[in-house]
């Protein structure tokens, strides 16, 4: 079927398009307008603004950790309305997360924090997700097995082949490693954990672990560089950290996730103040690395983390006062409740700092739009944030209602850049695109998926950005003015980097001697999951 | 051999589908109950729960939530039994049943080992607060603390490892005292306990005390939980829903309420008037006394006081089928291959038969979720 999207706004920095045109779909992709074929549907789109569905880079919608959460708080997300699509209102269930992702507009979303041993639940999670496409990074580096390799200086060869079987193994996209050694430490009582500080019983510093981890990316060609969570997140004063970190990077290719719990300083009455301009410089300055935001938004939220011992000291303010601190095989995480107030002067400093950061950080390749959900704010917020960052006035707006004093240690009031819907585009689409090695989206390209999201712009940003006009997901038309139509089911993306499979001998054996369990327990076999064919390959660069 | 059986006669698996999706259509508000499934079985049947706009429940809720109420009134720290196993310098041991419910503990666990990830090297320690009469572990001495109850214990414990007075003196407070400066200069110590023996407050004592001893040293839990896929299914549930077992959808979406939605106090006080018994992993039969229609996926060897309207001979996942559920090993969902291949049908093909049935009576196609 020929489908044509007729006299929009295209907007596909990807491709250096912002123009008044059509988009050709067919077979599920975008193709070059057809000669002398009329289409079989056309959408009159004149006054809409065209963009490729778009991508969230980092965002916790499924795996153990994500579900105890849905345990530990059935008061949060009781249900309202019956759906029209199976479970499609269950608040918070799997069902509506793809719904409300796609009638946003949002066509891939990557689930950032998977432990190896919980990969095959995370990927049945993701199976349960309608319309979009999702994936996973796989987390490591507070497991034994990764820190004996590093103390008992293997080569850097046997540390890639590692991650590569374990990438493998878990179906993934990535890696992600949360406060290296951290975990690990908290488990021999540590209570702090910096860059430099020495995981007892294996001799290693966060740096090492990181830098390992780091390089075995590199030699294994996986697109996606190492995505980190650093050290000392939330804690006044870490926009140190976050320096020391960018430095660590050595000028090789770094994702630093969620920076907005790094930009921190301790001037002030508090001790604590947003030092976003310090590190919007340093990430300025630095072109190999790249960051994501972690936007904070007023509300009742849950933070969930696989940095088990910062939640650990994060329990005496959960709100909700309950909590589960979860001591896993490596990182395990927290769950914590949490209230951002309007009239906090902490949380005040926190929401103006992200916003900071989004606004002067230059590199549009570089920053990345995200609120940790659920961490920051609930993804729900986006179109929200989107309001904020286009508009000048908005953010006045609420700087007007928050606590002065926490104004008065931010740079946001004096900043006056306002994104446009390329900038928005670049954020959520083409940068993502890149970020991840992806070919086949976050365009409008010829060849590309037809993953496709219609907006009907307006006064009303968040409106516009809340409920989509059309949505296509692989060509297939799912949402009409933010209703979705039907479910049909996505991939999961993952990579399949090479590597020297004795590797795998090698971790049979640990698992037998260890753990007393086959290492097989924890495989993920693709016909255990609930649809056919689930996986799709983002190859690795040659 | 009959494939199913409909008022105990043998029947097709279509005309039993059939059959099955005739009654629970009828029902005013159907039940599915039992859930003794493997993940896909639970996720079909949560999805038919809610087309029908029933209820569902697991047969082991009142385990599942000795556990999980606590959790959602005051939280948790857990941890796997690898993580203690391989790391505990201390066991503490509650109730005299955990063997009965995990008969691989102590192999699972190996007290008599010394822990590898612990720094000092030194023997394990096991205290065993409410243990089995003779109770003994080869390589390993066991510090009892006898008690009728346990909750008191606890809270005694609890009071003493804060340096709290308590009402004991002599050899009873010796008796405490030594066991709190156990706890209190432990490296890594786990709690271990089951949801049959304690009940919620010696839950939410045994989680208080944990968290006390964090302040300064650390300690976690690990909750062996029930059988029959329980934890499994809770998962499952959760993502599908949000909420955990004892869950409706009278209203077409999802409710939670672990009395309103009690299975046996949904067929005993009338509310329900139709039952869909899953019990693939034991040979179970409901609770209930009173009779309602009664739809049943159970082993062979089960056994009813009447016979069931619908009767399935269901597969055993892991054993006739390929199919995931919860290891209490590793604390995780794991892929189970069949060991035994069959053409027992699975839960969740059978509830889909039922499904496409109730779709096909109302012109719509089966194809939801």
């Amino acid at each position: 079927m020929l489908t044509l999207l007729k006299g929009g706004r295209v907007i596909d920095p990807y491709n250096g398009r912002d123009e008044i045109g059509d988009v050709w779909i067919e077979d599920g992709h975008i193709v070059a307008p057809p000669r002398g074929r009329q289409a079989d549907a056309t959408h009159d789109v004149a006054g809409k603004i065209v963009m490729a569905g778009a991508i969230d880079i980092h965002s916790h919608i499924a795996g153990g950790n994500v579900n105890t959460a849905r345990l530990l708080l059935p008061e949060l997300h009781r249900a309202r309305a019956a759906p029209m699509l199976p479970l499609g209102t269950a608040k918070w269930s799997t069902y509506e997360t793809g719904t409300i992702y796609a009638g946003m507009g949002f066509t891939t979303v990557v689930e950032p924090a998977v432990a190896p041993h919980q990969a095959l639940q995370a990927h049945l999670e993701l199976s349960d997700i309608p319309i979009i496409d999702k994936a996973t990074l796989t987390i490591l580096g507070n497991d034994d097995f990764l820190l004996s390799l590093l103390r008992d200086g293997e080569s850097p060869a046997a540390v890639a082949d590692y991650v590569a079987a374990t990438l493998t193994a878990t179906n993934s996209l990535g890696l992600k490693c949360i406060n290296p050694g951290g975990a690990e430490a908290f488990k021999f009582n540590a209570r702090t954990f910096g860059l430099d500080d020495v995981v007892p019983f294996y001799g290693l510093s966060s740096r090492q672990i990181m830098q390992a981890l780091q390089q075995a990316l590199v030699d294994l060609k996986v697109p996606h560089p190492l995505h980190l969570h650093t050290n000392n997140l939330g804690v006044p004063g870490n926009v140190g950290t976050a320096i020391a970190t960018i430095e660590a990077a050595r000028g090789m290719p770094l994702h630093l996730a969620h920076m907005q719990f790094y930009g921190y300083g301790s001037e002030g009455e508090l001790g604590f103040s947003s030092a976003a301009s310090t590190l919007a410089a340093a990430v300025n300055a630095t072109p190999n690395v790249t960051i994501d935001i972690g936007q904070v938004m007023f509300g009742q939220t849950v933070t969930i983390s696989s940095d088990v011992l910062r939640q650990f000291s994060a329990t005496g303010s959960a709100k909700p006062k309950k909590s589960v601190i979860f001591d896993g095989d490596a990182n395990g995480g927290g769950i914590v409740p949490y209230l951002y107030r309007e009239g906090d002067f902490v949380n005040a400093i926190q929401w103006a700092c992200g916003l900071e950061l989004f606004l002067l950080i230059t590199d549009a390749n570089r920053i990345f739009f995200t609120t940790d959900h659920p961490n920051g704010a609930p993804f729900t917020t986006y179109p929200d944030i989107f309001a904020l960052l286009m508009s000048r006035d908005k953010r006045a707006e609420v700087l007007s209602r928050v606590p002065q004093g926490a104004v008065a240690l931010t740079s946001l009031p004096s900043i006056t850049r306002e994104y446009d819907f390329n900038d928005i585009a670049k954020m959520t689409r083409a940068a993502p695109a890149k970020l991840f090695g992806f070919k086949d989206r976050g365009q409008l390209g010829e060849g590309a998926i037809a993953d496709v999201a219609v907006y009907s712009p307006g006064e009303d940003i968040a409106k516009m950005f809340r409920r989509a006009h059309l949505v296509f997901k692989d060509g297939d038309l799912v949402v009409r003015d933010g209703q979705i139509s039907h479910y049909r089911w996505g991939k999961a993306l993952k990579v399949r980097p090479e590597y020297d499979k004795a590797i795998n001998k090698r971790l049979a054996s640990y698992y037998e001697h260890h753990y007393g369990v086959s290492h097989n327990m924890f495989a993920v076999p693709e016909h255990i999951l609930p649809r056919n064919n689930p996986f799709k390959e983002v190859a690795c660069a040659l | 051999m009959a494939d199913a059986l409909i008022d105990g006669k043998p029947a097709s698996l279509e005309a039993a589908a059939a059959r099955a999706a005739q009654i629970l259509v009828e029902a005013r508000l159907p039940l599915v109950a039992g859930l003794g499934a493997d993940v896909a079985g639970t996720s079909a049947a949560i999805l038919l729960a809610e087309r029908l706009r029933g209820a569902y429940d697991h047969m082991r809720s009142d385990e599942i939530f000795t556990d999980l109420d606590v959790v959602r009134q005051a939280g948790a720290m857990v941890t796997t039994p690898s993580v203690a196993r391989l790391r505990a310098d201390v066991l503490v041991f509650i109730g005299d049943d955990l063997t009965e419910i995990w008969p691989e503990l102590i192999d699972r666990l190996a007290p008599a080992e010394i822990p590898p990830f612990d720094l000092e090297k030194s023997a394990r320690q096991l205290v065993w607060i409410a243990p089995p009469k003779g109770a003994a572990i080869e390589g390993v001495s066991i510090k009892r603390i006898e008690t009728a109850n346990i909750a008191v214990t606890l809270a005694a414990l609890r009071a003493r490892v804060a340096g709290k007075p308590v009402a004991l003196a002599g050899e009873a407070l010796e008796e405490l005292d030594a066991v709190a400066a156990i706890l209190n200069k432990a490296r890594f110590g786990v709690f271990v306990w089951g949801p049959r023996r304690l009940d919620r407050l010696c839950v939410e004592m045994a989680t208080g005390l944990i968290i006390d001893l964090n302040k300064t040293t650390r300690f976690t839990g690990l909750p062996l939980g029930t059988s029959d896929n329980a934890a499994g299914v809770t998962q499952t549930s959760g993502w599908s829903t949000g909420f955990p077992t004892r869950t409706s959808f009278g209203r077409g979406y999802p409710e939670h309420d672990t009395w309103r939605f009690d299975a046996v106090r949904l067929i005993e006080s009338g509310e329900a008037d139709a039952a869909l018994w899953i019990s693939a992993y034991s040979p179970s039969a409901p609770q209930w006394t009173r009779e309602v229609p009664l739809i049943a996926l159970v082993p062979k060897e089960t056994s009813f006081a009447r016979e069931p309207a619908v009767r399935i001979d269901i597969g055993r996942p892991g054993v006739d089928h390929d199919g995931a559920d919860f290891s209490r090993e590793v604390s995780a969902l794991v892929a189970r291959e069949a060991t035994r291949r069959s053409d027992a049908p699975s839960t969740a093909s059978f509830l889909k038969s039922i499904a496409e049935q109730i779709a096909r009576n109302a012109g719509q196609s089966g194809e939801g979720a």
